[in-house]
């Protein structure tokens, strides 16, 4: 088909250009993921200690999962300002919910009696966490991760719309040609490509983790 | 602050034309995921190794960014309602078919055989033993699909569609701070109402029993 | 509950980082020497501002950003004089002067120049530059035998057939201050009935696909000649003139003395005629303005 051809004009004219936005792409949403991972696991661990807490700071999490994420972004230009930072700072919010989430599950859903017995072998609570709880827990919070990254590199096709670059803004030049389909597709392409991939790799690193090697390896990633 | 009351006070009838706007688009999709996502997830059950595949096909689907499937019906479909409801379609059916699928595959097989065994035909089995009980289930991924879609829906704006997005894309572009907060504070308001409405529904559905169980 | 703090902590910096406005590895330059470009979504400002950049890299040790799809030169502008960026790759006179400077519009292009010249200077600490050598003006397009056919050659010839036209017109004009819709409508004393808003690079095709009857234009757009359409005469003058320069803050300039006289190779150079030309081969021929750029000043030797 014409259009095929002309994808193909058009990465071999401006492959570097492409691959540019493409690793940018991908930097905000791994940055996103990143922060959020630093804040979200320990917080998810935290309250799968301390019950009480869990049920607000899950619900507000839940509730910056509802904003609307052209919202979110518009909103965050006006007090932080234009470009990459911004959208980097959304997708660390969007990214909170999976991880935290996971993470507390996972913390949760580790055996009592295997607790037990750590205390029972003289381990601090520090020890139980890391010798015990985590490695348990890997599996499922990977999963969040997982869930986090393809979040952020949806969300952060429409960074565009913010000055942040990205390969939306080759879906954008392509929306405002006149027979631009071989262009929008030509950033659309690579922006799917990136997020199955990314799922793909999650979900190998994700049996990877799992200590009991039981769970088949799950194609459809788990917001419940 | 002032320019948003004024704002409101001089295009009142405007926004709420985008509210329903936003609504309608939003809606209709959901419904029509409902409508091909419960009946398909109900005869995946039949077919394990099909269910697999049609929902590894699907979740590749959801992977996909949304502005590069709403982008890419540009060309296909125009611009416009349709193109934004078929994209949006598109993103609804897979956390409905997903829990219908694992509802309904989890009811009791005694209770089916119970069915069965009261002469009941395949189509009543459905009727009134699986789609009852697993009703909570499909709720939950019913509830998830539609805010999904009111979030999505702003950037159906971009493609003519019309909605809350309208405002905060004029926003953006003629750098007008409270049109990005008329578009955006709105749309995030109702995104939340829906999903308390809709978590209140799921709740209601929840056969009372299950529910007890659920909160222990 | 040690890494609960260490996630705090983190937390913050993250915070403080983003507030503070450093660039993240990979995703900008080092602060000190990065000059920041923007641009607008249309080709016309991404092709200039990839032309600033590659001069500004090709001609010095500057690292260049550039910050692009910002809605509308009023959002270049907002971004200006917030410092989310160091230069603006177009501004237009009249846009600035009905919207950012809220004055009235004034009709004689080189007093409108000289007015944002010295307002510039003086209410945001920036140089605007003398224009690039074109001016790029909202017009009213229609399909040139059509507009034959009906003898339409002004837009208040268009009254008549007000409630019959299928409008259409980029997203933002409708609710733009100054030389938008409302100003139209006052100015011409007539609306139209049906308007359909839409990304403005598809109005083109649009009217001459016979789905539209009139669109809004930008006057540079190469699919003007190409698509043999006729820019109706704005009779009652109620678009003001939109001559186009690069604007830059002078913290910047100061900072960088080379980038003055650089910006300062390209007014002139560049004719409503040849942004046409240039404007087609990314909107027609869909090249990357950065490649459009880097041909254009190969041609030209980058101004030396």
């Amino acid at each position: 088909m014409d259009t095929i051809k002309e994808i193909l004009n058009y990465y071999s004219n401006n492959g570097g250009y492409v691959w540019e936005q493409f690793f940018r792409h991908f930097l905000m949403s791994a940055y996103g993921v990143f922060f959020a991972a630093i804040v979200a696991i320990p917080t998810g661990i935290l309250i799968a200690r301390y019950r009480r807490l869990s049920g607000w700071i899950i619900s507000l999490a839940n509730v910056i999962q509802t904003i609307p994420a052209l919202a979110m972004l518009a909103i965050l230009m006006l007090v932080i300002g234009l470009g990459p930072n911004t959208v980097v700072f959304s997708l660390f919010l969007y990214s909170l919910l999976p991880i935290l989430k996971n993470t507390y599950t996972g913390i949760n859903n580790v055996d009592a009696k295997l607790l037990e017995s750590g205390k029972a072998m003289g381990m601090t609570k520090f020890q139980v966490l890391r010798i015990v709880e985590l490695p348990l827990s890997m599996s499922v919070i990977m999963a969040g991760l997982r869930t986090a990254l393809v979040i952020t590199i949806g969300v952060a096709t429409i960074g565009t719309f913010i000055g942040a670059g990205g390969l939306g803004d080759i879906i954008l030049r392509g929306t405002n040609m006149t027979d631009g389909t071989a262009i929008i597709l030509a950033g659309a392409i690579p922006t799917a490509l990136m997020a199955v991939i990314a799922d793909l790799v999650m979900a190998l690193l994700e049996r990877r983790f799992d200590p009991t090697k039981k769970k088949k390896v799950k194609t459809v990633t788990t917001v419940s | 602050m002032q320019d948003i009351i004024l704002f409101f006070q001089n295009n009142w009838g405007e926004f709420l034309v985008k509210v329903w706007e936003h609504l309608y688009i939003s809606l209709i999709a959901g419904m029509l995921g409902i409508l091909v996502a419960v009946p398909l997830g109900i005869v995946l059950t039949r077919f394990k190794r099909g269910a697999s595949f049609v929902m590894g096909v699907l979740s590749v689907i959801q992977t996909f960014p949304s502005f590069a499937i709403l982008a890419f019906f540009i060309p296909l479909l125009g611009v416009g309602k349709v193109p934004a409801i078929v994209a949006l379609f598109l993103y609804s059916v897979l956390p409905i078919l997903r829990n219908t699928y694992t509802g309904v595959r989890a009811v009791d097989p005694n209770l089916l055989e119970a069915g069965k065994g009261m002469g009941m035909t395949v189509l009543e089995r459905i009727w009134h033993v699986e789609l009852p009980l697993a009703i909570p289930v499909i709720m939950a991924g019913i509830r998830l699909s539609i805010v999904y879609l009111i979030g999505w829906a702003t950037l159906a704006a971009f493609i003519g569609a019309g909605g809350l997005g309208d405002y905060i894309f004029s926003g953006l572009n003629n750098y007008q701070p409270e049109l990005i907060l008329v578009g955006a504070i709105p749309v995030t308001i109702i995104a939340l109402l829906v999903d308390l409405l809709l978590g209140k529904v799921e709740i209601g559905v929840t056969p009372k029993a299950i529910r007890k169980i659920k909160e222990a | 509950m040690r890494i609960k703090h260490l996630g705090i902590a983190a937390m913050t910096t993250a915070l403080v980082l983003f507030i503070s406005g450093c660039s993240l590895p990979g995703l900008g330059g080092p602060s000190g020497e990065t000059v920041k470009v923007g641009t607008q979504t249309i080709s016309e400002s991404k092709i200039m501002g990839e032309i600033i950049r590659q001069l500004i890299e090709h001609e010095t040790d500057i690292h260049v950003d550039m910050v692009n799809n910002l809605g509308s030169s009023v959002v270049q502008h907002k971004a200006l004089v917030n410092k989310d960026i160091d230069i603006a790759s177009i501004l237009y006179t009249g846009t600035s002067l009905t919207g950012p400077l809220g004055m009235e519009a004034v009709k004689d292009p080189d007093k409108a120049l000289s007015i944002v010249q010295r307002e510039y200077e003086k209410q945001f600490d920036a140089t605007w530059f003398n224009s690039y050598g074109f001016a790029n003006t909202y017009a009213f397009a229609m399909r040139r035998d059509e507009s034959e056919k009906k003898g339409i050659e002004t837009v208040s010839d268009l009254e008549k057939y007000k409630n019959e036209i299928r409008l259409g017109v980029d997203d933002s004009w409708l609710q733009r201050k100054g030389d938008g819709y409302k100003g139209f409508i006052k100015e011409y004393g007539f609306d139209f009935e049906n308007k359909s808003p839409m990304q403005i690079g598809l109005v083109y095709k649009a009217l001459a696909s016979h789905k539209m009857d009139v669109v809004l234009a930008y006057s540079t757009d190469g699919r003007i000649p190409a698509y043999n359409l006729k820019l109706l005469k704005d009779d009652k003058q109620f678009f003001p003139p939109y001559d186009a320069s690069p604007v830059a803050r002078n913290e910047v300039l100061e900072a960088h003395p080379e980038l003055k006289p650089l910006l300062q190779k390209l007014t002139g150079k560049i004719d409503t005629d040849m942004m046409q030309k240039l404007n087609y081969e990314a909107d027609g021929k869909k090249k990357e303005p950065a490649l459009i750029a880097k041909e254009f000043l190969e041609k030209n030797n980058y101004f030396k």
